[in-house]
């Protein structure tokens, strides 16, 4: 029973984008669409896989991953680092509080052209913005995680005999972790399109690159495929992520 | 030794508005003695314990345990909390193991020794289970047998048992008190069910409601070991029950004009 | 009579504003470069972007933009969000797709939609329409989910329909989290913009900014970093001003935003 409607609930989510690639197809197919602006799909698909064996392709592809795995690292460490201080410490609250809450509507994209002119256009700046737009979620949702720790939850630690300042690592960041999963989470969605964007806006690798340089020359089937890449890296570090999530929580309620 | 003198707590509330929880407490409990705080909700009952746990500081008078004065929290006064507080990432095993792991007690040790005691709590084989996995009794069997790994001098119950079914809470009454009769450790019950304390405890305490103060304490002369079957039927029980409910229905009375 | 204490509290984000371009400032004078001006001379080259005329068109160009992409995906979002929550076939509808789209850049479509639409405010705004809508979705979905389902059967036992059931109890019942969407939404539309302004690099504030860079303008650079920033900033407080006032019965949530969820 539960199968059968596990099953339909498949098929009902496979429908839109079985629609949306037949309706891609039927504008090329019936003369709506020229080629040249919208390649048929089975095109697109033929090029993303010679191109996901092409050494340069791959090459691109390891210039965003690592930008990526960079940012989001460090913004990982930060943001956990500076949530878990101000949700522990008054005195850092005071601080952290008004700057966070300053920054965080800021458009972080908008610094970009300040710290190409700090940090020159190589890796460094597009890592820094990765790092400045995916820390916030991350530390916010530590903050917010650390701060709802049940009170009784760290009286019982204490009355066992753990030292005060072992509570913060023994007690309160694994009872936070389900909120600083969530938070890391978005931040690893939000590190995958910003270093796509900043290699789009000014880059000589990387797949926002190979979207842009296909796109001064009109190549349309080249734009698909590197957004294809980045869409498709986002879903398996995202689905990585999710794994390690069900392990990590698995003593905890509704994963 | 448990020594309570003079201890008042007041709580700021918004503004410059504060409230009276505790007024004035003096308490002594002898060691090995089961005694009851009872009282209704909102006398401060649990704030009492929390002091005595050294989990919250009075704003006057002072604690002391075997003498010495309470500080902060300590591996001699054992939490057992209504709410269970079990680390949700720790199996039921890594629960009562953290504890003895936190007193130094090496690995293996620490497991052949929570493994006894989760046996004598009743939960053998649930040892590689998760608390959420649990029903609310064995939660708390949990907790109870968490706590009683570190071996604290003095259990801090918290209305333990206050969020299970009646059938649940019967059954745990019974087997905490089986767990007592082994080694008699000091036992600060807080709870606010007339028949649960006197069932229980060798004194009950019974307080006012805000500010809280001690209306009287009443010696439960009752023999030990208690069976639930006899001692419903003992007049002398009923008595206790009848009375104490009361003086708690006093106390309401005066609730109801202040 | 304020006490000094909330008095400091309520300036604190003022003060790490000023906090904030101390350090710049403090930062500026070390490295002492051209390309990093000083946090005063960058102050002192706003009034003159604001004053000149092509820039402000400019600029207000792109803020209708962001306000028709917003609306519209705001007006879209929340509707289908609603449904998603309330109708299981619906959720299992769209789920996947959203799924798969939610990781693309948005503002990276923006050489797609040009070779379409051209590099009018069509691409522009529909890129910024896209930016919104998923976060709103996102949202508006949760909302409508965690309606209680007993409050619905009380409004069935009222013989309210099904469509003012919808209207009446999950609209306001889900609206705390829709805000939580649209406060997201909104600073994503500012992102997206920007980005995409950027990318196309044809007119709006994005293109004031690299224009500036190209020309090697430090100050106006930094001066337009600020506008945007302050926009950002500005834009957030007043919805969030909005938003209290419109769910004041609720209960009070993290009052900072968890942006992009």
């Amino acid at each position: 029973m539960k199968g059968r409607v596990l099953t339909s609930d498949v098929l009902l989510g496979i429908a839109p984008i079985a629609l949306m690639i037949a309706v891609w197809q039927a504008l090329i197919s019936f003369g709506y669409a020229p080629a040249t602006l919208l390649p048929p799909p089975g095109q697109v698909f033929m090029r993303l896989v010679r191109q996901l064996g092409n050494n340069e392709y791959q090459q691109d592809i390891a210039a965003t991953l690592f930008r990526l795995f960079a940012g989001f690292a460090i913004a990982v460490v930060l943001g956990v680092g500076i949530g878990l201080a101000a949700a522990a410490s008054p005195a850092v609250n005071a601080v952290v509080r008004p700057i966070v809450r300053v920054l965080a509507p800021l458009p972080k994209v908008a610094l970009y052209p300040a710290l190409l002119l700090l940090l020159g256009f190589g890796h460094e700046s597009k890592i820094t913005l990765v790092v400045a737009d995916a820390l916030f979620p991350i530390l916010l949702s530590t903050y917010y995680g650390a701060s709802m720790v049940e009170q009784k939850l760290i009286w019982s630690a204490m009355a066992a005999g753990t030292p005060p300042r072992q509570i913060l690592f023994k007690v309160v960041l694994p009872a936070a972790m389900p909120s600083v999963l969530t938070g890391c989470r978005i931040g690893l969605v939000i590190s995958c399109i910003v270093v796509f964007l900043a290699e789009m806006i000014t880059s000589t690798d990387g797949l926002g690159h190979v979207l842009v340089t296909a796109a001064r020359t009109f190549r349309a089937v080249d734009m698909f495929v590197p957004l294809i890449t980045i869409s498709l890296l986002g879903l398996i570090l995202n689905g990585l992520l999710q794994w390690l999530r069900s392990y990590l929580l698995r003593g905890f309620p509704e994963v | 030794m448990i020594e309570i003198s003079g201890v008042s707590q007041v709580f700021q509330t918004s503004g410059r508005q504060s409230h009276l929880a505790l007024s004035n407490i003096s308490l002594t409990i002898q060691d090995g003695a089961f005694v009851s705080i009872l009282g209704p909700s909102g006398c401060g009952k649990s704030t009492l314990l929390y002091i005595v746990g050294g989990f919250v500081a009075p704003s006057q008078g002072t604690t002391r345990v075997k003498g010495k004065a309470i500080t902060g929290p300590g591996p001699d006064r054992g939490p057992v909390f209504q709410e269970f507080a079990l680390f949700p990432w720790k199996s039921v095993l890594g629960n009562v193991m953290y504890g003895p792991r936190q007193q130094g007690v090496s690995s293996a040790e620490a497991e052949a020794q929570s493994r006894q005691l989760i046996e004598m709590v009743g939960l053998k084989g649930f040892e590689h289970f998760y608390p959420k996995e649990l029903s609310g009794g064995m939660k708390q069997r949990v907790a109870l047998a968490r706590t009683l790994a570190y071996h604290p001098a003095v259990l801090l119950m918290d209305e333990p048992f206050g969020a299970l079914d009646a059938h649940t809470r019967t059954r745990l009454q019974n087997d905490l008190l089986n767990i007592w009769e082994r080694d008699r450790k000091t036992v600060l019950f807080v709870t606010h069910s007339v028949e649960e304390a006197v069932f229980l405890s060798d004194k009950v305490v019974v307080m006012t409601r805000s500010p809280g103060r001690i209306k009287r304490i009443i010696d439960i002369d009752l023999p030990r070991p208690r069976r639930r079957a006899e001692l419903l039927l003992d007049p002398h029980y009923q008595k206790y029950v009848v009375d104490i409910e009361g003086m708690i229905d006093d106390t309401s009375e005066d609730e109801l004009h202040p | 009579m304020m006490s000094w204490r909330t008095l400091v509290s309520r300036l604190a984000p003022l003060l790490a504003c000023l906090g904030l371009l101390g350090i710049w400032q403090i930062g500026a004078l070390i490295l002492d470069t051209d390309s990093f001006p000083t946090a005063i001379d960058a102050l002192r080259a706003v009034p003159s972007i604001l004053t000149d005329k092509e820039s402000l068109i400019n600029i207000l160009a792109s803020l209708r933009r962001m306000a028709i992409g917003f609306g519209v995906g705001v007006g879209l979002s929340i509707p289908l969000g609603l449904m998603m929550g309330r109708s299981r076939a619906v959720a299992s509808f769209f789920n996947p797709l959203l799924m798969i789209t939610y990781p693309v850049p948005k503002a990276a479509l923006m050489p797609i939609i040009m070779l379409w639409l051209g590099v009018g405010d069509l691409a522009k705004t529909l890129v910024i329409f896209l930016g919104v809508s998923l976060p709103v979705v996102f949202h508006s979905f949760q909302g409508a989910r965690a309606v209680e389902e007993k409050m619905l059967w009380s409004g069935a036992a009222m013989g309210l329909s099904a469509g003012q059931r919808m209207l009446r109890i999950v609209l306001p019942s889900a609206l705390p989290e829709i805000l939580i969407g649209c406060r997201t939404g909104l600073v994503l539309a500012l992102i997206t913009m920007i980005t995409s302004e950027m990318i196309a690099r044809q007119s709006g504030a994005g293109n004031i900014l690299f224009n500036a860079l190209d020309m090697g303008q430090y100050d106006t650079v930094f001066a337009m970093i600020i506008i945007v920033g302050a926009m950002g900033i500005g834009l957030d407080a007043a919805f969030e001003q909005l938003r209290k006032r419109l769910v004041r019965w609720s209960e009070p949530r993290f009052d900072l935003p968890l942006s992009f969820s």
